[in-house]
């Protein structure tokens, strides 16, 4: 067992002893090697399920929106990912900061769990990481109130933009004929926006009875969910890459994510969304010189 | 049992293709799937696809009817029918199963679903048999064989350089009949499968479940399910659909899609009222219809068939196999 391990178990059993919180939620070992999965404890002996290694990729701060009218408090592990999804929900008064206690966790990277099946436990040291942990900007988390070990050091990987800037130069047509072929895959099943912590909409246009959009899985359909969602979470989305992770098709989402997050900072100015709780978003406030090259 | 030696797959494909549209497991864009068969076509042999087949009997999507509307008034109009034979080639064992589940549910207890049947008389299914299960495989715990589908109209093994044909229906005899320029006799051994190495105690789980409706561990189990409907989109054995209309001015459409029982909105009614509320409720639907329900409706039918899509899709590793595990775990007093 490794230190962060034995100090989470530590942590969440004194948490739960002294009654500070009612659930702590961390990851327990799942079916494989490569599985590590949410896990939910509300007594301190079940404490000793908790774990930390290489395949602490799932980003559960969209789990806390099940636990917001608690009573008490919820403690949760965060990576730096997973804490700028607490601060998404925050920020988008989702959950209150003083219902939620944060262990935080410096992240080293998680490992890539669906190499990691194909190339099976002998090869484990060939593992690489998870695409989301390339191009992480932040892997210590920015808001905790405990945190376990020192600080990892930053190092980026891959810069985030790189994919954008070779795609910015293909052809509208290239573009277009792109996205038709990556989107016909997507069999509608939400799990982008069911495990996105910007997606926190009480009630979802997709959900509603297919006034705005018809429930046939079809080009123009599954495009116009891929669009809507994208830029309904512009300038809040924090680039962790869950949805990149849990798409079952593959869609390399986190290329629209990414495009618009550059096209703001071109247009209002540097900006890494779920870094504060507090502030004004940038396409959710209003400066009289903004940029109105559209006009 | 007659042998086709690997080199000439293309050919004996071809010859197929002829008199009826052939689809192979592909990969498209990284995600396997049947599809159209063409010469060049890299076939994906090696392991089960990540679409199920039942797509080709069930579409996600479907056209059911078209209408015409005028004012007060309208019409019905009937689609053209398209359906002409098929072979899937390469459809595995527990793929094969999932479609006498699906046989049951839309063509018995007297109704029957002419979209679906059209499809599944003119479908032929060449099954290949798996001769080494995936890590996520559990289809012999439900009593499957990986190596033999009886229902399939061939029966196909791999042998090293060649395959190995065993006609199983007359459908299936007249294809081997046809295709006797391409065959030989085989008269060897058959190749040996290795088992699952994934096991479920299945034996009892419907008796088990039937008092468990109310137990606290559908709570647990469900926590970290997100409510996508990964799993239920790649199930081959979910069925549960949605019909709607696609209008456009004065013509339309009626369709059907898949639905999802993840999904808040699948129980949603009229006035607002939602029975399933909470993802406890939802998770809970889905393992107790496919181990409680389907059991109980289709005297001992299976609702899953151990293909492991689900475990292998789900982005939190909400695993039907430790699911199972834990329902035999816990007290079975609320």
């Amino acid at each position: 067992m490794n230190q962060q391990t034995a100090r989470m178990r530590e942590i969440a059993r004194e948490l739960l002893e002294k009654k500070e919180v009612e659930m702590v939620i961390g990851w327990e070992k799942g079916t494989f090697f490569y599985n590590s999965t949410p896990v939910f404890i509300t007594k301190p002996e079940d404490a000793d399920k908790l774990i930390w290694d290489d395949y602490c990729a799932v980003n559960f701060a969209k789990l806390l929106m099940d636990y917001r009218y608690l009573d008490g408090k919820v403690a949760v592990f965060v990576k730096g990912c997973d804490a700028r999804g607490v601060n998404r929900l925050i920020q988008d008064l989702v959950i209150k900061r003083e219902k939620i206690y944060l262990i935080g966790m410096p992240c080293p990277g998680m490992k890539d769990a669906k190499i990691a099946a194909k190339l099976g436990q002998e090869k484990e040291a060939e593992v690489p990481l998870e695409g989301k942990c390339l191009y992480c900007t932040h892997p210590n988390p920015v808001i905790y109130d405990v945190l376990i070990g020192d600080e990892v050091p930053v190092e980026i990987r891959e810069d985030r933009f790189a994919r954008i800037k070779e795609f910015e130069e293909k052809s509208s047509d290239e573009k277009a004929q792109f996205w038709a072929s990556q989107y016909d895959r997507c069999i509608r099943c939400y799990a982008c926006r069911n495990v996105c912590p910007a997606c926190n909409c009480r009630s979802c246009v997709f959900d509603q009875n297919q006034d705005w959009l018809e429930r046939a899985v079809d080009r123009s359909g599954n495009q116009f969910y891929g669009l809507v969602r994208a830029f309904h979470v512009a300038g809040r989305c924090i680039e962790c890459g869950e949805c990149e992770r849990a798409c079952p098709m593959g869609i390399p989402i986190m290329l629209l994510k990414h495009k618009i997050s550059k096209d703001i900072n071109e247009l209002f100015g540097e900006y890494e969304a779920g870094l504060d709780p507090e502030g004004d978003l940038p396409l959710g406030m209003y400066k009289a010189d903004d940029p109105d090259e559209f006009m | 049992m007659k042998s086709l030696s690997k080199a000439n797959l293309p050919q004996f494909l071809e010859a197929l293709n002829q008199s009826s549209q052939v689809y192979v497991p592909v990969v498209v864009d990284g995600t396997s799937r049947f599809i159209p068969w063409e010469q060049g076509a890299e076939l994906v042999l090696d392991k089960n696809s990540n679409i199920p087949p039942k797509y080709l009997f069930f579409p996600q999507t479907e056209d059911l009817y078209g209408y015409k509307i005028y004012k007060q008034s309208g019409e019905r109009t009937e689609l053209p029918s398209a359906m002409e034979p098929f072979v899937v080639f390469g459809i595995r064992p527990c793929d094969v199963y999932s479609l006498e589940v699906l046989d049951d549910i839309f063509l018995t207890k007297g109704y029957e679903d002419v979209h679906y049947k059209q499809k599944r008389e003119q479908g032929l299914l060449i099954s290949l048999g798996c001769l080494e299960p995936e890590a996520t495989c559990f289809c012999e715990s439900w009593g499957l064989n990986p190596l033999n589908a009886p229902t399939a109209d061939i029966m196909m093994l791999d042998g090293g350089d060649q395959f190995l044909l065993k006609a199983q229906t007359e459908a299936g005899q007249k294809v081997i009949d046809s295709q006797a320029g391409l065959l030989e006799e085989f008269q060897g051994e058959p190749p040996v499968g290795k088992p699952c190495t994934l096991t479920v105690e299945t034996k009892g789980l419907m008796e088990r479940l039937q008092p468990m409706f109310e137990h606290a561990v559908w709570d647990e189990i469900s926590r970290k399910c997100i409510n996508c409907g990964t799993c239920t989109y790649l199930c081959p054995t979910c069925y549960c659909f949605d019909v709607l209309n696609k209008t456009r001015g004065e013509e339309g459409i009626k369709y059907r899609c898949y639905d999802s029982c993840m999904y808040p909105e699948y129980t949603l009614m009229a006035g607002g009222h939602n029975p399933r509320p909470t993802k406890k409720e939802r998770v809970r639907q889905r393992f107790l219809h496919k181990f409680q329900y389907i059991p109980e409706r289709y005297e001992g039918q299976i609702g899953c068939v151990g293909c492991g899509r689900c475990i292998v899709k789900c982005p939190v590793n909400l695993d039907i196999s430790r699911v199972i595990t834990r329902l035999w775990e816990v007290e079975a007093d609320v």
